[in-house]
């Protein structure tokens, strides 16, 4: 705390010295040197571990897509409610091999949901992540360094709707719309609310980096405006970007996963959100059934885990002050 | 008396009137009977909708076991009608003139009388070719010529022809329920179609204390007519209940921690979690596979009036690709029977059933995907590469089957169905539908195919199942239907098949006409099949002894086990306080 509020007395010095630290100079680059083990983002752990982590996950499930018959996944293809390997269930049927992790009450294999349904989960995260950033860019960029009216409707934008309470909104759309859920059209509806944070934040970004040296000097040589929005600028904020860009991921699975738990997902192939509802509205937990709620649990937990140190890393790597508390 | 004293006897007063009040609203949990209602947790659009002929009103939720009260109730064990608020029916020797008797002293819960006038106003209400769209509307001016009250508790109706199931059909809770006399004084002035009926008043031994979107709460009215007259007795609850759960998650843990004495309906495996952690739950059945038949059969619903699907080849087709016994193995883990006909399995429905079979008309409970694949390619389907069927303009074969999102075991059904239509190559999905966006669309005939249970109404003679997809229902898409043939069947075959229906409508019950009119219109539905038959119905519903006994099962079997029918005033009579 003592460090942050010392260098909050010149924010915008700071600011100066970080995005100069960050600009693709490379001769800067090597008088400042300080940071340069840092700038790396393969030299931060948390980076590192929770890419790995990633990295872990989709090996799997491309081995399982390889060697498991991921049909399984379908309503009736399984016996119903057998325990994984090695386990009883409360009928004292014990497991099989043919579905090593046991499956569920509509006879779908567990292992072959969690080989379809992680990649469907992180999905919804990715595509709604990405329509919300790709407009957060666009708008976050107009709006701090155009400026004026435009700044002005799109500051008003996003004021009206970070407040609206989203997942409210959602479930509203969701339960009216009258036709078999997607998650392209989940991820889409999502991204109707993910836009407006990250535009708020690149605005203000924006801001600070607008009075910097080089885009005056880039402004002065008649550099025309979108080059220096998107060529001089944005390069030094794609740390930050990719940060904020994960932070979106996360909130859309946090997202999607609330209202698959509410049976608004897509039911025909579950993602792990609505493995989970299915296996409550079952009443798993009571029949002791906790290879359908646990290990997909454990899955989104690993992941959430996983964009969380992806996250921070990223925020090390673009954010200076973060790295000399470490 | 000294300050002291004075504050002490305030003390008191105070903490007496607390406690005074306490008594007048609480009811011990001893007292209360609680229900478990169907529905997913979350705004309910009817839950102050006290109007029994509107949809999504309380008809499972104390609208029909609390407050108001059936004529005659139908017992499904022994096959007579019990009196109810009715004291008696009878007919002519002619079948067209049927008188009814009320109970004598009848009175409404605001203290008026109950008496034929009610009666009369309620079949004129249903009778008003304006109200067609009301519930029972469409029967009631099919049949009923004119209602006249001869005195204050004798009702004689008029009917346009003869009918020996009046008061089965009409006056008598045969499934699910049936007309609800209104009292005049409350409707008279009201528009049937908007009036809520809220707070309600009816004739039942409960007033509505409480309505929100998940609770719904009745208390005894000690002052009740029928245990002032003594034509009924008093039932022992002070205070029931019903309350929307949502899933089995919920109910099972309410159910093992005492918290709610009937559940609608569970699957096997959460029964068994139930009854593994709580020795007082049992069910129907003492055993495997604890289920009570419902009389109303799962079906497979087509909107006959869309293409492809108005034609009889594509839906035969999809009834070979359909596999019942997998349905069966899969959504009900085992414990129900497929259909053969569109009829309840019941023992009175085999004569009917056994002559259709042996006609050649029964269904096959598995599928025979060689019958399907000729019926497509002989109208112009080829597979694509992708292994989906489609039409010779290259458009996939898709099939949208909407589905009740309040039950589990319908999307269950549905989910089995679409894998079976997909592993075909039929590019089928479900549509998981709120309530009453699913409701209106059937009435309207917004949709491709649904879930539903719409044969529904045989239970031991075959007219009333046959009669719900006659012509004279037919209304084009678009137009609310009366809640029959919402397959909008219609063509030669409908009108042939009406025709038969009609002349087996006219013959007494059990006249020995009947089955051979039963196998011609049969032929016919068995030709076009505008529905397919699934399953037969299997509910699981668990009871709770902890506080109350007498529950219907197999053993006490005074009555069937349905407690969201208007039925459970007989049942919640029965109960008794556990231990006393």
């Amino acid at each position: 705390m003592a460090d942050s509020s010392g260098s909050g007395g010149k924010p915008v010095a700071d600011l100066d010295s970080r995005f100069s630290n960050l600009a693709p100079s490379s001769t800067g680059r090597k008088k400042t040197g300080r940071f340069n083990r840092f700038d790396n983002p393969l030299l931060n752990w948390k980076f590192l571990s929770g890419a790995g982590i990633f990295g872990f996950i989709f090996f799997l499930i491309f081995l399982g897509n390889q060697f498991w018959d991921t049909d399984l996944a379908l309503a009736g293809s399984s016996p119903l409610n057998m325990p994984p390997v090695g386990f009883t269930n409360w009928r004292d049927q014990e497991g099989i091999p043919e579905h090593p992790l046991g499956t569920e009450n509509s006879g779908r294999d567990m292992l072959a949901l969690l080989i379809v349904g992680t990649p469907r989960t992180i999905g919804v995260g990715v595509i709604a992540a990405s329509v919300g950033m790709g407009a957060g860019i666009l708008l976050g960029f107009m709006a701090g360094f155009v400026g004026g009216i435009v700044d002005d409707v799109i500051r008003l934008m996003t004021d009206v709707v970070i407040p609206i309470p989203s997942l409210l909104v959602l479930i509203v759309i969701q339960s009216a719309l009258q036709r078999e859920m997607d998650l392209v059209t989940m991820a889409l509806l999502i991204s109707m609310f993910s836009w407006a944070a990250p535009t708020r934040y690149i605005r203000s970004q924006v801001l600070s980096m607008r009075e910097s040296g080089y885009v005056q000097m880039a402004q002065l040589s008649g550099v025309p405006t979108r080059d220096i929005m998107y060529r001089e600028m944005m390069p030094n904020l794609l740390p930050y970007l990719a940060a904020s860009y994960i932070g979106n991921m996360t909130g859309a699975i946090l997202q999607a996963v609330g209202l698959e738990l509410l049976g608004l997902g897509p039911q025909r192939i579950p993602s792990l959100g609505v493995t989970i509802f299915f296996s409550i509205e079952a009443a798993a937990l009571l029949r002791n059934m906790w290879w359908w709620w646990g290990i997909p649990t454990v899955i989104l937990a690993v992941v959430f885990i996983a964009l969380l140190l992806i996250n921070l890393g990223l925020d090390e790597i673009a954010n200076p002050r973060l790295r000399k508390a470490n | 008396m000294n300050a002291r004293t004075v504050l002490f006897v305030l003390l008191a007063v105070v903490v007496a009137s607390f406690s005074f009040t306490a008594m007048a609203q609480d009811v011990a949990r001893e007292d209360t009977a609680i229900f478990d209602r169907d529905g997913r947790v979350g705004p309910q659009p009817g839950f102050d909708n006290y109007n029994p002929y509107v949809p999504n009103n309380l008809s499972n939720g104390g609208l029909g076991q609390a407050v108001f009260q059936p004529l005659f109730i139908l017992n499904y064990e022994t096959g007579e009608i019990i009196p109810w608020l009715g004291e008696s029916a009878s007919s002519n020797d002619s079948l067209d003139v049927w008188t009814l008797n009320l109970r004598e002293g009848a009175e409404w819960s605001d203290g008026e009388a109950l008496d034929s006038d009610d009666v009369v106003f309620t079949f004129e209400m249903l009778g008003n070719p304006e109200n067609a769209g009301l519930w029972r509307a469409g029967n009631v001016q099919t049949w009923v010529d004119s209602v006249e009250a001869v005195d204050a508790t004798t009702i004689q109706f008029n009917l346009k022809a003869p009918n020996p199931r009046f008061q089965l059909d009409f006056l008598t809770v045969k499934i699910g329920g049936n007309i609800l006399i209104l009292p005049e004084h409350v409707w008279a002035d009201q528009d049937p179609f908007t009036f809520k009926n809220f707070p309600p008043v009816g004739s039942g031994p409960y007033t509505l204390t409480h309505a929100d979107e998940t609770n719904w709460i009745y208390d005894r009215n000690d002052d009740w007519w029928g245990a002032k007259t003594g034509a009924l007795s008093m039932p022992e609850p002070l205070r029931l209940i019903w309350i929307i759960t949502g899933n089995d998650q919920i109910r099972t843990t309410l159910a093992v921690n005492n918290e709610v004495d009937s559940i609608m309906d569970v699957t096997l495996g959460a029964f068994e979690a139930m009854q593994a952690q709580n020795d007082n739950i049992f069910a129907w059945v003492d055993g495997m596979p604890f289920v009570w038949l419902d009389p109303c059969p799962r079906q497979l619903t087509f909107q006959t009036d869309v293409e492809p699907w108005d034609n009889p080849d594509m839906r035969w087709a999809i009834n070979h690709i359909v596999d019942r016994d997998n349905i069966i193995e899969v959504a009900y883990e085992g414990v129900t029977i497929p259909s053969r006909t569109m009829f309840v399995e019941y023992g009175a429905m085999f004569p009917f059933i056994d002559a259709i079979e042996d006609a050649g008309m029964g269904l096959s409970s598995t599928s025979n995907h060689m019958a399907a694949e000729e019926l497509l390619t002989a109208n112009g389907y080829v597979r694509g590469g992708d292994g989906l069927w489609q039409d010779a303009d290259g458009h996939v074969l898709n099939l949208a089957i909407q589905v009740h999102e309040g039950f589990i075991e319908k999307r269950r059904i549905t989910s089995v169905l679409v894998e079976q239509l997909r592993a075909f190559g039929v590019n089928a999905s479900a549509a998981v539908i709120a309530g009453p966006t699913w409701d209106d669309n059937k009435r309207f005939g917004n949709y491709e195919a649904t879930t539903d249970w719409d044969a529904c109404g045989s239970v031991n003679e075959p007219w009333a199942s046959l009669d719900r997809y006659t012509s004279r229902h037919y209304v084009p898409i678009g137009e609310r239907s009366s809640g029959n043939n919402h397959a909008r069947w219609s063509g030669m075959n409908n009108e042939a098949y009406s025709d038969v229906v009609a002349q087996i409508g006219s013959l007494p019950l059990g006249d020995p006409e009947v089955i051979p009119l039963v196998l011609e219109a049969y032929q016919y539905f068995y030709e076009d099949l505008p529905i397919l038959p699934l399953n037969q119905a299997t509910k699981l519903i668990p009871f709770n002894s902890t506080y109350w006994e007498g529950w219907p099962t197999s053993d006490n079997n005074f009555n069937h086990p349905a407690t969201w029918w208007h039925s459970t005033h007989q049942i919640i009579s029965e109960l008794r306080k556990a231990g006393m």
